[in-house]
């Protein structure tokens, strides 16, 4: 489990690796020496590291590439923002029609029609995958915005700036 | 007070690096005991909210000539103490603001 936590560190920035990918790799040894040797438990310790990881290698990304950090609280915050999950699955769709005229543009273009052209039953299940992974994905971020209990107190903080104004007038 | 989202995890980091300068292990158990085992960071998590903190200069390493390269200390700079005391004060109002709502409520 050493390898697979060390290969996603490389996930991340080099200038990041350089900066912290020794301590993180000691403070997951140091966890992982002190697990129950419940089999549940190291399931779990193991996915929250992993799944920590991927999103952690994503926002130092997101922030070496924009100077800021992921504007999570923002997009929750705003009603603006916020929009349906048809919105997400039609995005979806869109991406995916994109994808397969590509693929078919492609091969086209290399003279190829007649025999290498994908299959139907083929394309559709690419484009389940894909619309599969990217909804499991969404929704990971969305239920972490959620445990995180940040939308509540967002909630409460607006709610009290409207008492506030109220006892002015 | 500066533009920068404390979220929880933020949050119990700063209350764990508030009493006393601590280790990355140690911040993750103090975390998790402060939160009754409610809150379990990864050490993606964590070290995400520490490099937030460290580029916002509200933590800052602690420099020990034995101190090894893979178990650092950081602790809380004057600024990040009086940004920690603004946001409790924050959430010391607004749980004011609740109770006086649920009384109101009740009553």
């Amino acid at each position: 489990m050493l390898t697979v936590y060390c290969w996603l560190l490389c996930l991340y920035p080099g200038s990041y690796r350089h900066e912290f990918g020794e301590e993180m790799t000691s403070v997951f040894c140091e966890a992982r020496s002190e697990l129950p040797l419940v089999m549940a438990a190291k399931i779990k310790f193991y996915r929250r590291e992993f799944c920590g990881l991927l999103l952690g290698a994503l926002c130092a990304h997101f922030d070496l590439l924009f100077g800021h950090s992921i504007p999570f609280r923002r997009f929750d915050m705003q009603p603006q923002f916020r929009f349906p999950r048809s919105t997400v699955f039609l995005m979806l769709v869109i991406f995916a029609g994109v994808m397969l005229t590509i693929a078919k543009a492609s091969s086209i273009a290399g003279d190829t029609v007649g025999s290498v052209w994908p299959s139907l039953i083929s394309v559709l299940a690419f484009m389940l995958v894909t619309m599969c992974t990217a909804a499991a994905v969404v929704w990971r971020i969305l239920h972490t915005l959620r445990r995180s209990g940040v939308r509540r107190l967002e909630n409460v903080q607006s709610w009290m700036y409207s008492v506030e104004s109220n006892g002015k007038r | 007070m500066e533009t920068f989202a404390i979220s929880e995890p933020v949050l119990l980091v700063l209350l764990s690096l508030a009493e006393r300068p601590r280790h990355g292990y140690a911040i993750l158990k103090d975390v998790e005991s402060m939160s009754d085992g409610r809150v379990l960071l990864s050490t993606g998590t964590l070290y995400g909210a520490l490099q937030r903190l460290f580029d916002h200069g509200w933590i800052e390493r602690v420099e020990e000539d034995n101190t090894a390269r893979d178990r650092r200390t950081y602790r809380l700079t004057s600024r990040g103490r009086r940004n920690l005391q603004m946001e409790i004060e924050r959430m010391r109002r607004l749980t004011k603001v609740a109770a006086l709502r649920m009384a109101r409520k009740e009553a």
